[in-house]
């Protein structure tokens, strides 16, 4: 196996388009999914109930089915299409976002509300402004906050739909972890396949144990 | 010097009137006692007082100068300062909570939280994580953080309760200097006889309105204060 990653600087070339478009589709999903959580867990307005159902469902969307919306508004016939976008990195970010957003809202939303309302008081009253007092609340929910981010990185870095759909799986551009497994198994080659498995396994091992020392580190300081 | 007077208070929760023309003045160095029954209201009216709750409707006045809620909120956040019944401290040390209102030179800070550190007799705590502290030592961290944002107007939900004899007279101690630095103090407590003695405005809240009992405080009728006048009629 050791042999197989020294021999093959292709393997590198496409672990390395994973980690680049799941990053920044993560940095990019950040601010909006923190965003929508804050607004959910403190706003107070008609449909808020309707809308934290609405991103528990999306939670577990099938990603073919965020592959084919995109894959529809940006095809050249769709209200997208002028972007040029399909077959793109940046296709692969925008579909990544969409799968990345419903998990930062959701767990976001419930790690926020788990924090007691009497922080957000305390926050104000020792005269803390709006976005400090914002920052003080992110603070107190670092760990459910980080678990959420952890999860998100999860899902997206290992999906296929939407980076085969959006992305085309074209070699030294779009072509990622997944979708290379996905044709590499296609054609029998299964040396590669399980290589680059081996990567998302050992990915799905490390992302899982730091979701496990977060959250013990959560339940510990609560 | 500061006197803020607050007419006409209301304040309705699910259609359900929680205050109901209130009328309360605050003023330096005076000292209100709040009582009422469990969900009166009274957390709701200093939360209001404090500029954290929006009332229905509610005229401020400060200065000569009356003020829409907007503006009053912004006066009101800067000058008064509101603590929970039960403290929140943020995750962290102790000198981290003192820090948190504080801002300029890291120099300044330091000896402004030594400084309240000492007058709560925190001294030795100073490095504790916040999880570690007993009722009455989070209280007095909660008082030393209120205090470092040199607010005029404390609004204090029932600083005593559960306290044991001890602490209870700590905090006391502290309020009554508090109260001779010339804070406005607003106090909720159950046990309006601690408190006796140094010429507080006794107040009840019930139905929605403001009274004064009337009776002398005696140990035996506290749970009995009858409403006689309303204040500010
Ligand atoms: N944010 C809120 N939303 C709905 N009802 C509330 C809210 N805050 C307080 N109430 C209700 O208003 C009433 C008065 O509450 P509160 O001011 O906490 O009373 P007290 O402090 O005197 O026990 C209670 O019935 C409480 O349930
Ligand atoms: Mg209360």
């Amino acid at each position: 196996m050791q042999l197989l990653f020294a021999a093959d600087p292709e393997l590198w070339g496409i672990i390395g388009i994973s980690f680049k478009v799941s990053m920044s589709a993560l940095l990019l999903a950040l601010p909006i999914g923190l965003l929508i959580a804050f607004g959910l867990a403190y706003g107070n307005f008609i449909g808020r109930r309707f809308l934290i159902t609405s991103f528990n469902t999306l939670l577990s969307f099938p990603a073919v089915v965020v592959g084919l919306t995109f894959y529809i508004l940006l095809s050249r016939q769709g209200p997208l299409g002028e972007w040029r976008l399909l077959f793109t990195q940046p296709a692969m970010i925008i579909g990544q976002m969409a799968l990345a957003i419903p998990i930062l809202v959701a767990m976001g939303h419930s790690a926020l509300q788990a924090i007691d309302r009497r922080a957000w008081e305390t926050a104000r009253t020792l005269g803390a402004s709006l976005p400090r007092a914002t920052m003080t609340i992110m603070r107190e929910a670092r760990f459910g906050l980080l678990a959420a981010l952890l999860a998100a990185f999860g899902r997206i870095i290992s999906e296929v739909g939407a980076s085969m759909m959006l992305g085309g799986n074209i070699l030294h551009y779009t072509r990622n972890i997944p979708t290379a497994i996905a044709l590499e198994t296609s054609k029998g080659e299964f040396a590669q396949g399980v290589a680059l498995g081996l990567v998302l396994l050992l990915m799905a091992f490390t992302l899982n144990g730091m979701l496990q020392l977060v959250q013990g580190k959560g339940r510990l300081a609560a | 010097m500061i006197s803020i007077k607050f007419r006409g208070i209301e304040k309705s929760f699910a259609r359900r009137k929680i205050l109901d023309c209130v009328d309360i003045e605050l003023a330096s160095g005076a000292c209100l006692l709040l009582c009422g029954k469990n969900g009166s209201g009274k957390s709701t009216l200093l939360k209001i007082l404090a500029g954290m709750e929006r009332p229905d409707h509610a005229e401020i006045e400060l200065g000569g100068k009356t003020y829409s809620w907007r503006e009053a909120k912004k006066i009101l956040l800067h000058k008064s300062i509101y603590l929970h019944q039960s403290p929140y401290l943020f995750e962290g040390s102790v000198w981290r909570n003192l820090d948190y209102p504080l801002s300029g030179a890291r120099a300044a800070r330091r000896s402004e939280i030594e400084y309240a550190l000492e007058w709560a007799d925190l001294a030795e705590l100073a490095d504790e994580n916040v999880a570690h502290l007993s009722g009455g030592e989070r209280q007095r961290v909660a008082l030393a953080r209120a205090l470092l944002r040199k607010p005029q107007v404390m609004l204090l939900d029932e600083p005593t309760a559960n306290m044991d004899t001890d602490s209870r007279q700590r905090t006391l101690s502290l309020l009554e200097q508090l109260k001779q630095e010339g804070i406005a103090l607003v106090v909720v407590t159950h046990d309006p006889v601690h408190f006796i003695g140094k010429g507080e405005q006794r107040l009840m809240l019930q139905s929605g309105k403001l009274t004064t009992p009337e009776e002398p405080l005696v140990a035996g009728n506290i749970s009995e204060l009858k409403p006689v006048s309303k204040v500010g009629s």
